[in-house]
């Protein structure tokens, strides 16, 4: 194999504690030559402080319109293996969970027909493969359909859902987020593969409010586990913590957004009625309390980066629902929501900013979900109400007649 | 009475060959203008298929910038030999 | 071509989860009862049937070699019959039912250079993008900046001596793969050059109506440019967010001179305590300073040590900064406040101080 080029810059990233990217190029590098030519691109990058890379926007594996990245070298003369570097993105498992066994057939594919170079994972949750050539796209692609991964999603497709562990390992998991994850990665296997909407669209499912897969910031549909029912408390435990040296006044209560508890020294006290389940009490006591047994989630739509309109969190669309499979109140209402935004959305317009652009009130109405005072933080503060319908003096008359 | 996939197929081709380097069109694009020209004989699942058939027969691709687009097969500008 | 196309399967989607999960946890899936941090890295799960799950967090870095993978395929072989995960910060996660295992196997991921932490109050591993390593819009790199911070900061990572949990992340332009924007903090990469048109490969490559409507300050119009149609740029307009160049790659934005680093603070997504909130700009700009990023780990290990040193026990950084009040952030940081953190797009007014709650 090629010796690596001269990389002075680079090696400075080699230094330090933290694992070192720089290394593990140098690793893939030793077995394959876009790696050398990859640390010789970007040490120049280093060199003149501006990246090398083309865009490009037709490659894909034959019939689907996502999951492939185009990316070229703008110095291919000097970078011929990295002439063409594209990226495929493959639809994790949910929960990221793996077998050494599957994870070593990737490997071998991905050492047989790519650079040897991953992210575990990319932003959206999917398996990264990171740079290949156009001709080995269709076979990366064969490979992968004997061991039984799909391509995930890019551009104006529905985006590889992903979801935190849930029911696997955390006793918060208010819903079971693989399942749901998985139910609907397979439902929308055709809005995945084949972009039809005005932009991307992303699930993301978190099993409690404390949102380990940012959900609330980064997805059009937000499904987050919740409860409706009283905080479970173990009294005993509680005084344990106490006696361990909590200061539970101080630690837990005065902590408390809903300011609905009371410790009287003896017993803690939830008037679960105010409680906003942000999480804060059970994070800090798990062993004593435990989010309630009528069990569901919050569903919030269009949060997003800035680009366009500016970032956006999301926000209440439904304030508790079941989640059950099949799952019909989430699928019925995806699929009015596609509908509409399918319809009248703009190139490169989010669901969020759609929703901005029309108004909550409209879109609601376009699908078919009546307005509750959860869905706001407080009611508007300026009088400019369109009213829809207005009466003429002889409305009366008619009605009679009718 | 529904029109045959094929059909709704052509006439998205040859939309996508008349707007070609001039104006990129979108799935839903094609499937407006497929309901406006052959009216109650089309609907979107129809349009779906016919969008399917127009990729997979490999008249046509999907292309990305900054959102995506059906457009003839072709070579991008960012592209290396 | 031909043979790949045989027996081609399409539409399948990803291989369902129950087959990677360890026994353990498909007898206790959505049976645990309660966890605790045994210590840096390390968790303890127990289930209402009393099995105990050990989980071992280390650090990775996103951008891993398939040689690497092999490593870690070893390792959960050798210690969780083969089983592992990653989370949704990059880091891999070891699942040991067997106690005995967990010391011996983080003598191994030391050895192999993966420091172990990121649980409880501390910091995990910083979400981030492709930088220069393979993205054509990048305004900085992502790795690099991502291991500079880290090697600063490690000692946050393999210990719990925060006052609450201190999330990171990256992103390499305003396009924000990694939706950096609700993060304790985000060190976001910006161009702030108008872009450079190049009006003779725009007519083959871009749509101009498209490109038009692509701006969100309406900062591009059409225009004839020696005799051919294109756009202009009204550059007083143009706040560098690089939207047109990825519905037009003839409009590149990136420029060595103008590219650098921007630091925004303060924001969460977790409901605890308080709502979730957006990043705050704290610093407009700091020049890339490659290969160690110098002005920016200093930057922001002083925003880390003034939130360690004086939050309140949980307090987020968004958290503490809203107490104490952002004037006397820009004070204890001895960031200058400047025009440039004064909001002007939509809804800014919304973002001015509209009372008289203020400290002296």
């Amino acid at each position: 194999m090629a010796d690596l080029p001269n990389t002075p810059l680079l090696d400075e990233l080699e230094k330090g504690p933290w694992p070192s990217f720089v290394k593990e190029i140098k690793m893939a590098a030793k077995r394959n030559p876009m790696g050398a030519d990859l640390l010789g691109q970007l040490e120049q990058s280093y060199r003149e402080k501006i990246g090398h890379w083309k865009h490009g926007g037709i490659v894909g594996v034959f019939g689907y319109g996502g999951g492939v990245i185009g990316r070229y070298s703008d110095l291919p003369e000097k970078y011929p293996n990295i002439s063409h570097f594209h990226t495929m993105r493959i639809n994790q498992p949910a929960g990221w969970f793996y077998t050494s066994e599957a994870l070593r057939k990737i490997c071998d594919i991905w050492e047989k027909r790519g650079s040897g170079l991953t992210n575990m994972h990319g932003s959206t949750g999917d398996i990264i493969l990171l740079g290949t050539k156009t001709d080995e796209l269709e076979p990366v692609f064969s490979d992968l359909q004997k061991i039984d991964f799909d391509i995930g999603g890019s551009g104006s497709d529905l985006r590889t859902p992903s979801c935190c562990c849930g029911m696997a390992r955390c006793e918060w998991a208010c819903y079971d987020t693989m399942a749901l994850t998985y139910d609907l990665t397979m439902h929308y296997q055709d809005e995945l593969h084949r972009p039809a909407f005005p932009y991307k669209f992303k699930f993301k499912m978190s099993g409690c409010p404390n949102d380990c897969v940012a959900s609330i910031a980064r997805s059009d549909m937000s499904i987050i586990g919740n409860w409706r029912d009283e905080i479970q408390i173990d009294q005993d435990a509680v005084g344990e913590y106490a006696d361990k040296g909590m200061d539970i006044q101080s630690d837990v209560i005065s902590n408390c957004p809903g300011k609905c508890m009371e410790w009287d020294g003896k017993e803690l006290h939830i008037d679960n009625s105010y409680c906003v389940h942000c999480m804060h009490c059970i994070n800090v006591m798990s062993k004593a309390l435990r989010p309630g047994k009528d069990r569901g989630a919050t569903i919030l739509i269009g949060s997003k980066a800035p680009i366009i309109e500016g970032a956006f969190l999301s926000s209440v669309l439904f304030p508790f629902i079941k989640i059950e499979s099949p799952y019909d109140k989430i699928k019925d209402t995806v699929d009015k929501i596609w509908d509409i935004w399918s319809e009248e959305g703009k190139n490169r317009e989010r669901v969020g900013e759609f929703i901005q652009r029309v108004g909550l009130g409209n879109f609601l109405d376009a699908i078919e979900v009546e307005p509750v005072a959860e869905m706001v933080a407080h009611p508007r503060e300026n009088p400019y109400v369109f009213y829809e319908e207005f009466y003429e003096e002889d409305d009366g008359e008619e009605e009679e007649e009718g | 009475m529904a029109k045959p996939v094929e059909e709704v197929a052509d006439a998205m081709f040859n939309m996508v060959k008349d707007a070609q380097g001039m104006k990129k069109l979108k799935p839903m694009d094609l499937t407006k203008a497929m309901i406006e020209f052959f009216g109650d004989e089309v609907d979107k699942k129809l349009c779906k298929l016919a969008i399917r058939e127009l990729i997979e027969s490999g008249r046509c691709v999907y292309t990305y910038f900054g959102g995506s687009f059906i457009e003839l097969p072709h070579r991008e500008g960012a592209a290396n030999d | 071509m031909v043979d790949v196309m045989k027996d081609r399967r399409t539409d399948f989607g990803p291989p369902h989860y129950e087959r990677f999960l360890p026994p353990i946890i498909k007898e206790n899936y959505g049976k645990w009862k309660y966890h605790e941090v045994l210590k840096p890295g390390v968790m303890v799960h127990v289930s209402e049937t009393d099995a105990k799950l050990y989980t071992i967090r280390a650090a990775s870095g996103r951008l891993i070699s398939i040689d690497k993978i092999r490593m870690f395929c070893d390792l959960a072989d050798k210690y969780c019959d083969g089983f592992f995960r990653f989370t949704s910060r990059h880091n891999v996660e070891f699942l040991l039912s067997k106690k005995d295992n967990v010391n011996p196997l983080i003598e191994d991921l030391k050895e192999m250079g993966h420091p172990i932490g990121g649980i409880g109050n501390s910091i995990t591993s910083i979400v981030h993008t492709q930088g220069w390593v393979h993205c054509h819009s990048a305004a900085t790199d992502a790795s690099g900046v991502v291991k500079c911070v880290m090697d600063d900061l490690i000692e946050y990572f393999t210990e719990m001596k925060l006052p609450g949990k201190l999330r990171i992340a990256l992103a390499c332009c305003l396009n924000m793969c990694g939706a950096v924007h609700c993060s304790d903090i985000a060190i976001l990469g910006i161009h702030r050059r108008p872009p450079k048109i190049d009006h003779s490969r725009l007519r083959k490559m871009c749509e101009i109506p498209n490109t038009v409507a692509s701006c969100p300050t309406a900062a591009i119009r059409p225009a004839t440019v020696d005799g051919n149609p294109s756009v202009e740029v009204i550059e007083e307009n143009c706040m560098f967010c690089a939207n047109c160049f990825t519905v037009c790659p003839s409009m590149p934005l990136n420029d060595p001179l103008n590219d650098g680093i921007s630091i925004w603070v303060g924001g969460k997504v977790s409901n605890a305590r308080h709502e979730p909130m957006f990043s705050k700009l704290a610093i407009p700009f700091i020049p890339n300073n490659p290969p160690r990023w110098p002005e920016v780990t200093t930057a922001i290990r002083n925003i880390v040590e003034l939130w360690a040193k004086n939050a309140r026990k949980y307090e987020r950084l968004g958290e503490w900064i809203e107490r104490i009040g952002w004037p006397r952030f820009f004070k204890m940081t001895g960031i200058e406040f400047q025009k440039e953190h004064i909001d002007d797009f939509k809804h800014a007014g919304l973002t001015y101080k509209r009372s008289t709650h203020l400290t002296f």
